[in-house]
């Protein structure tokens, strides 16, 4: 297999520029780990190694030879495969299918050559330790563990000389994780370059031989695992846990007592998290940070309305509750920010006033049912002036807003209700670093008006800097709760990664 | 920008349309900008726009909603109505009756929609069949005469008000008005807005999708009931057939007036010129001894033409946004 | 089916999910009984079920080019007028004299033409099928009347009466024989042929399907075409039944084939359905019609029967998938 090489990979979208000249090595029969926070350009890197976008600068070489991948097609053929944490897939057809879709092998007239191709992919299976029943399986009759296994024939059959990983354990259970283990192990010593991408110690000890940190788009740092001890593995991942935002960390409130505003416990639901119990005290920023697939947002969910529960309680101020939708959390006090603005917060195409009033339009109600329509705009007005929402005016559509301030407008939406508890999940995801500390601010501020605030995050920075106590999770149980001394980066990420679990 | 996503554009483009059907089919015809012709298009157009004005609150919703049963509800609604008057009910009882029953049936799409969870075009597809055929099972595939009936409510589809026809003047611009306000100026509208531009958003916002979508239908259902019975009146014979059509040009209606197919846009307003512009052409066409066939044929021209136009303008904004 | 592969170690062919073919045999086995019986044996006639497999030839091959529409994630409503159209203009030719080898072509090619039509319209002009093919419905249908003013044709060579719906072989109607000849040639293709598989992996998932090299464009357009191919056959098939072309022929029609399909069990997303579904799907309908006649029910309840049926049987399969939030 042939030596890949990525030099000065620059990569812009519209005014962001999500890779800044990134230079990465992959040595065959070599597993390579690959480590950054969100944002941070491992997505688009992976893209670009496999033709789905083309880098504004740069230049792939496979084996001494310049290639310019325009097509996932090309990128295919010169050998480079990946699997996804969320394969692309065709739920209903056949396992077999899913291998060859689009490049049957055919006899004659075209007609699918069935037994030439299970005869192709038997062996490959049995590389894997997968039973050759599993090719008549439909594909959403699997497990996503075996879906990635069925992906990662694929790889195999394109005689992949690179597979590239992206978060595959992060949805897998412990025997499935082993497994996989065991047969990027095989991958590797067949002589392929195999590069992993995690944010799990356990798994990069394991699995690689080398580490690369990608920062803001950039290699921030490159080595020998081995050259690497637990407390310098730890702070690389960490990165910069002790960065500020150009502001000193609050003070942390103490430990709370009496009855917290939101009580989860024992709240379990097969398949996304077991036991789980969250105390949430009012006046506070209470952190929930994990790794994803962790469970975070699901338990959220729970307390929504929007996920039932298959066990556990869930009390608002001592009083038990279950809500049915979210409609009715709300109108208990609960609000929820969902991960993901794009497709479940904002209405893109709709003026930034009807965003921001989306929660409250039953307050802007003149008699007869009529709207206030000048409520509604002096309701928007000043939440724009509040939150600093950077737009001409009430009027143009959110969708032509930055990122920032989208996010900016959804937090006002639910900041303008009447609410007694919170839920941010991820909320400055995608954001620049200016209004990541305001939005900061805005948490900070409604805590200590006497919200309750949950901020789930997968940046510990932000985690850290803005929370009095953090929750952490793994796995879809709660590993442990941080309060005053106990809430510094190296520990939480420990108990996030599993570090203290190793053993097992 | 407007939160219906109402912009100037095709309003000013449906009037140019209206301005121009007229002109050509005066060109032709001089006398067809006569009282009486107006009088004539004006009928067929409070019908047909009725059944467009709760189709346009379906179709807005968003994820895919239509209602294709709404010439069926119009033609079983006359049915119904025409066998209470037969069987000696009085009149005004007889068309609150039947209003309920739209009601129901209206009800019926809801539930296939939002509880039972068929999509839209397959549940409207499938009631469509049904209420058709109730239509002919109730009138025994018969009309049933009604010309002598009360004059009163004979008066709900032949009478004039102020020169003008009843039906006009005291059923159509009253419901377009409080359409307009419900999509406009209420709760209701703004919250169906928001489900049809992003339905999981609006959840997550609070918002009872299931109920607003259907209600949509329900409303549909009062108005293509409604078109029912003023065309029973107003030819004084209920037809179980009658809507058949009608099916169709609701939706081209809807379509041409701004409405986008994929919900979240659009406006009652704009259905209204759009019923306009189809009930000149449709007339035009008609006196000039076009049959019906021609009328559908020539709003289906209207109807893809208008999409052609439209998607490259369409695309260009979307470019802008990313 | 048989189809031997290549000489392999057989591939046992993938399960059918749900079991909702099942659930329409026994569906149909129950109608057919309780039917049956209740008619007191008129139903097992023969003449009826000639009539029977007569309707349910001409609903059903039309169904087969709705089915790969549909599986691609589209849809067609104009089918009945299509069948008009075609049924008029060929209709004009034998009216004009021509012979049935000249005319057999014009049948076929005009389908084809239409289906080319609405493919365009969808996929170049971009837009959803719903409403281009509504459009098309009723453009279709006025040109129908363009052709043929207010008449009626009715020169209908005999012989296609004779041939189609009189002559037997094994002991069916022919017309019968070739619907189900297409029907498994159809099936086979889906099944076994690379570009049948294609449909199906455009229809579960239309991106990935192109990142793998397949050309969605190409196959939506062989799809529309197909099923005016198909339909343009379908009607030179009715004028065999009933011998005159009238400005209404086919009103209606494309209901029975949307519900026939449905029924069978295909998705309207695309991606999941099968030929078979599609012909007990077929079978359904043209029970129900039959029955209400030999039952002496009012033929009108026939609308009402097939609606019911269709919200129960979808409605059943839609709980079931809908689940959680």
């Amino acid at each position: 297999m042939a030596l890949v090489e990525l030099k000065g990979i620059v990569k812009r979208f519209g005014g962001v520029v999500a890779l800044n000249g990134v230079d990465l090595t992959l040595v065959p029969g070599e597993a390579h780990a690959l480590l950054g926070e969100n944002g941070a350009g491992k997505s688009t890197l992976i893209r670009v190694m496999t033709g789905a976008i083309v880098p504004d600068e740069g230049s792939i070489t496979v084996g001494g030879t310049t290639c310019r991948f325009t097509h996932p097609a090309q990128a295919s053929a010169a050998g480079i495969a990946a699997v996804y944490q969320e394969p692309m897939i065709y739920p209903h057809l056949s396992v077999l299918e899913n291998i060859f879709a689009g490049a049957e092998m055919t006899g004659r007239f075209g007609i699918v050559r069935r037994g030439a191709m299970a005869a192709v992919v038997r062996p490959l299976l049995e590389q894997l330790d997968l039973p050759a029943s599993l090719l008549v399986r439909r594909m959403s009759s699997l497990s996503i563990g075996f879906q990635q296994m069925v992906l990662i024939t694929k790889a195999l059959m394109l005689n992949a000389g690179v597979i590239i990983f992206d978060e595959p354990t992060s949805i897998l259970s412990q025997a499935e994780t082993d497994r996989l283990f065991v047969i990027i192990e095989r991958l590797r010593r067949d002589g392929r370059a195999i590069v992993y991408i995690t944010h799990r110690l356990d798994e990069i000890r394991r699995i690689a031989s080398r580490v690369t940190v990608l920062t803001d788009g950039r290699v921030s740092g490159t080595a020998l695992t081995s050259d690497l001890d637990e407390a310098k593995l730890l702070t690389l991942m960490a990165g910069k846990a002790s960065r500020d935002y150009g502001k000193p960390l609050r003070d942390r409130a103490a430990p709370a007592h009496g009855t917290p505003a939101l009580r989860m416990a024992g709240l379990t639901r097969a398949g996304a998290y077991q036991n789980v119990d969250w105390d949430v005290p009012a006046g506070q920023v209470t952190g929930v940070y994990g790794l994803v697939g962790s469970g975070r947002s699901e338990v959220a969910l729970a307390a929504f309305g929007a996920l039932r529960p298959e066990r556990g309680t869930i009390a608002l101020e001592g009083r038990p509750i279950a809500p049915r939708d979210p409609a009715e959390a709300i109108r208990l006090g609960i609000g929820y920010l969902p991960e993901d603005r794009k497709l479940q917060g904002i209405f893109a195409t709709k003026p930034l006033e009807a965003n921001l009033t989306a929660g409250t339009i039953g307050r802007f109600l003149a008699r007869g049912g009529r709207l206030d329509f000048a409520g509604l705009r002096g309701e928007a007005l000043r939440l724009i002036g509040y939150y600093r929402i950077k737009a001409r005016d009430e009027t143009i559509g959110i969708g032509t807003l930055s990122g920032g301030n989208q996010q900016k407008a959804l937090f006002a939406r639910w900041a303008g209700q009447s609410l007694k508890v919170l839920i941010l999940d991820e909320p400055t995801r995608g954001i620049d670093i200016g209004t990541k500390a305001e939005i900061h601010d805005f948490i900070r501020d409604l805590a200590a008006g006497g919200l309750a605030v949950v901020v789930i995050s997968s940046d510990l920075p932000e985690v850290l800097a803005v929370s009095d106590r953090i929750i952490v999770m793994r796995r879809g149980g709660v590993v442990g709760v941080a309060e005053g001394e106990a809430m510094n980066a190296e520990a939480i990420l420990a108990s996030a990664v599993g570090a203290d679990a190793r053993a097992a | 920008m407007h939160a219906s996503g109402f912009d100037r554009t095709r309003p000013l483009l449906l009037a140019a349309m209206a301005v121009l059907a007229l002109a050509g089919f005066a060109i032709g015809h001089p006398d067809i900008l006569s009282g009486a012709n107006f009088d004539s298009m004006a009928v067929f157009g409070v019908e047909i726009g009725m059944i467009a004005l709760g189709q346009t609150l379906v179709i807005s919703g968003g994820d895919s909603g239509i209602d294709l049963s709404v010439g069926a509800i119009a033609g079983l609604a006359q049915v119904v109505l025409g066998r209470l008057l037969h069987a000696d009910v009085a009149w005004p009882l007889a068309v609150a009756v039947t209003l309920g029953a739209g009601l129901g049936l209206g009800a019926i799409n809801a539930l296939a929609v939002t509880w039972l969870r068929i999509a839209p075009i397959i549940a409207t597809l499938a009631t469509l069949f049904g209420y058709a055929g109730l239509a002919l099972v109730l009138s025994g595939g018969t009309n049933i005469d009604l010309t002598q009936q009360s004059s009163w409510f004979l008066a709900l589809g032949q009478g004039h008000v102020l020169g003008l026809p009843f039906q006009l003047i005291v059923l159509y611009l009253p419901l377009l008005a409080m359409f307009a306000f419900l999509q406009h100026g209420t709760f209701y509208g703004r919250a169906l807005y928001l489900t049809g531009t992003n339905d999981r958003a609006a959840a997550l916002a609070g918002l009872r999708v299931g109920r607003l979508r259907g209600a949509a239908y329900v409303l549909c259902g009062l108005t293509a009931t409604i078109a029912g019975i003023v065309g029973a009146a107003r030819l004084g014979t209920t037809r179980p057939d009658a809507g058949m059509n009608d099916n169709l040009i609701s939706i081209a209606i809807v379509v041409l007036g701004g409405t986008g197919i994929f919900g979240g846009t659009g406006s009652v307003v704009g259905t209204a010129l759009a019923t306009v512009v189809i009930a000149i052409v449709d007339y035009g066409l008609s006196y000039n001894d076009f049959n019906p066939i021609y009328q559908a044929g020539v709003i289906g021209v209207i109807l893809i033409g208008v999409i052609l136009v439209e998607n490259p303008v369409l695309a260009r904004r979307a470019r802008r946004l990313k | 089916m048989s189809a031997a592969v290549m000489g392999a170690p057989k591939v046992p062919r993938l399960r059918l999910p749900q079991g909702h073919e099942a659930l329409l045999l026994i569906t149909l086995a129950v109608l057919v009984a309780g039917i049956g019986m209740f008619s007191h044996g008129a139903f097992w006639s023969r003449i009826n079920l000639d009539n029977l497999f007569v309707s349910s030839a001409i609903t059903l091959i039309p169904a087969i080019g709705m089915t790969v529409v549909i599986l691609t994630g589209g849809i067609d409503v104009s089918t009945g007028s299509m069948l008009g159209l075609t049924a008029a203009i060929g209709g004009s030719c034998f009216a004009a004299g021509w012979s049935l080898a000249a005319t057999v072509p014009v049948f076929l090619l005009t389908g084809a033409g239409l289906g080319l039509v609405n493919a365009v319209l969808i996929i170049k002009g971009k837009i959803p099928p719903v409403i281009a093919t509504l459009g098309t419905l009723s453009i279709y249908r006025m040109i129908v009347f363009i052709v043929l003013g207010s008449n009626w044709i009715t020169q209908i060579p005999p012989v296609l009466t004779r041939v189609f719906v009189v002559d037997h072989a094994l002991w069916l109607p022919v017309v019968a024989l070739i619907a189900l000849g297409f029907v498994i040639v159809a099936s086979l293709f889906l099944r076994y042929f690379r570009w049948g598989r294609h449909v199906y992996a455009l229809g579960n998932n239309e991106e990935a399907a192109r990142l793998a090299g397949i050309r969605p464009e190409r196959i939506k357009l062989a799809a529309y075409v197909m099923l005016g191919l198909l339909t343009g056959f379908a009607a030179l098939l009715t004028l065999g039944q009933s011998p005159m072309v009238q400005t209404s022929t086919g009103s209606g029609f494309v209901l029975q084939v949307i519900a026939a399909v449905v029924l069978g069990g295909t998705s309207l997303s695309g991606g999941r359905g099968t030929m078979a579904g599609t012909l007990l799907g077929t079978l359904v309908v043209q029970v129900v019609d039959d029955g209400i006649v030999l039952l002496h029910i009012q033929p009108f309840w026939n609308g009402v029967a097939l609606g019911v049926i269709i919200l129960a049987a979808i409605g059943l399969s839609s709980r079931r998938d809908a689940g959680g939030m």
